[in-house]
């Protein structure tokens, strides 16, 4: 990896990658929170149902959010070991991060699935339409971070990733913790909170 | 690169780690607690069971930015870059939240009562409108002795203008629908007597494309196509035997407020 040998020189002294990963997380807290306000504005506006009290499961999506939980915890020791030189310990936590994503995301696909048997769709009504969109982008985000834990374990396995290319590992860590926080607000305003919603707030028709 | 060793120094060892996953686990369980019905505890907790939820994420969040992703350790700037787009988006949030409630919670009525019709989608709709009735075959109710009746719904409100129209069982029921709305589009659906929630729920799911009416629906008598704004439609049926019907505009929402008996005796 050239970019690990030659010294990197930068105004600030500090990395242009990892500013740069900065940088894209601060921007897509704002794609992020677009989207959790929208499903926050049409909260209780849907006309017909189904409605979240009708469909959603707060215990299975809190076991799905230990496993998301799990996994940040998996990829902390995988930059740890990556920073020890554990070659082994990399391509093992890098792999755990990556399995227990793809359960998050196999969990995901569950409830999407069992959302569409009873009657859920994106055009069905308010609540479908933000919170498909809104949880879909976030498993999109997932799906991302698993292909490139995959990517980052195979290069691993060939012996291309220790100390001196720890940024790597560090920003794909970055990635990572950011879906897991992304997730965090998500399960508590559209489960916790909103999971109990029924019929519409305001009566329709004014 | 310097700051890299710097951050060595700092970085939690395995022994912290594993106590900030115990830590998440745990407010995760706590969470979970105050909103499972069967330990009982968000009923004591009233008004400040979403405070509470919304702490306890918070402190997750926070947690997980600054051991994990170590901004704590890390230099300041990446710290203000985050924080930067975070409040941005929370102000984006709370614009939304804010624009929107203090609507009185009514979007659609006020829309509504602000809309500007648009000539030439008008135009565009009309013109669907004029070739499907044509294909329905309603021009064929020049027969002798049939009951026309004419309904209109009420300006841009989501009412019909009759509450009751009656026929007599087997008369040829001819209803011309009109709407003067300058934004709405309607439809007129005969249904069996109580289900018209239930037949407009069914025809949101069954889409625009069906006239918001699910096909081959058993509790629907007759049905219009969709009748866009300033336009008009007929829909020609035969009465059914004596009883309490519904007619009702199925386009989704108006349901609730548009709706009339239709008597048959």
């Amino acid at each position: 990896m050239a970019h690990a040998v030659e010294p990197e020189y930068t105004t600030t002294g500090l990395s242009h990658r990892k500013m740069l990963m900065w940088v894209f997380l601060g921007s897509d807290c704002l794609f992020f929170g677009a989207l959790i306000a929208t499903y926050m504005v049409y909260r209780g506006q849907s006309l017909v149902g189904p409605y979240p009290i009708d469909i959603i499961s707060v215990p299975v999506t809190t076991i799905s959010t230990f496993v998301l939980l799990m996994s940040s915890f998996a990829m902390v020791q995988a930059l740890a070991a990556t920073n020890a030189d554990n070659k082994r310990g990399i391509v093992g936590w890098l792999l755990a991060t990556a399995f227990l994503g793809a359960i998050f995301i196999g969990f995901q696909v569950f409830e999407f699935n069992s959302f569409k048997n009873e009657g859920l769709t994106l055009g069905g009504n308010l609540f479908g339409a933000s919170f498909f969109t809104l949880t879909g982008f976030h498993g999109a985000h997932v799906t991302l971070g698993i292909i490139w834990l995959l990517a980052m374990a195979i290069m691993a396995a060939k012996g291309r990733v220790g100390p001196k290319t720890a940024l790597d590992v560090e920003l794909l860590g970055l990635y990572w913790h950011f879906v897991d926080i992304v997730w965090i607000v998500i399960f508590t305003l559209l489960y916790l909170i909103g999971g109990f919603d029924a019929g519409p707030l305001v009566p329709p028709g004014g | 690169m310097a700051h890299e060793t710097q951050q060595d120094i700092h970085h939690p060892s395995t022994k912290q780690y594993v106590l900030i996953a115990i830590i998440l686990f745990a407010i995760t369980i706590v969470e979970f607690l105050l909103i499972w019905d069967r330990v009982g505890i968000q009923d004591d907790l009233g008004s400040a069971k979403i405070p509470l939820l919304v702490g306890l994420s918070v402190v997750k969040f926070y947690i997980v930015i600054m051991f994990y992703m170590h901004l704590r350790f890390d230099d300041k700037i990446f710290t203000r870059i985050f924080i930067a787009g975070l409040a941005l988006a929370f102000l984006v949030g709370v614009a939304l939240l804010g624009l929107f409630t203090g609507l009185n919670g009514d979007q659609r009525s006020y829309a509504l009562d602000r809309a500007i019709p648009y000539v030439e989608h008008a135009e565009t709709e009309k013109a669907e409108e004029t070739t499907t009735p044509a294909a329905g075959g309603t021009t064929e109710t020049a027969a002798p002795g049939p009951i026309t009746l004419t309904i209109s719904a009420v300006g841009d409100s989501l009412a019909f203008d009759t509450s009751d129209i009656t026929a007599s069982p087997g008369d040829e029921v001819t209803i011309t629908f009109i709407n003067p709305s300058t934004a709405n589009t309607h439809n007129i659906v005969i249904v069996e007597d109580g289900t018209k929630d239930a037949v407009a729920t069914d025809g949101t799911v069954a889409g625009q494309d069906n006239n918001w009416v699910k096909p081959g629906d058993s509790r629907v008598i007759a049905n219009s196509v969709l009748i866009g704004p300033g336009d008009s439609g007929e829909v020609t049926f035969t009465a059914p035997a004596s009883g309490t019907y519904q007619f009702v505009c199925t386009f989704p929402g108006h349901n609730f407020t548009m709706f009339g008996d239709f008597v048959v005796n």
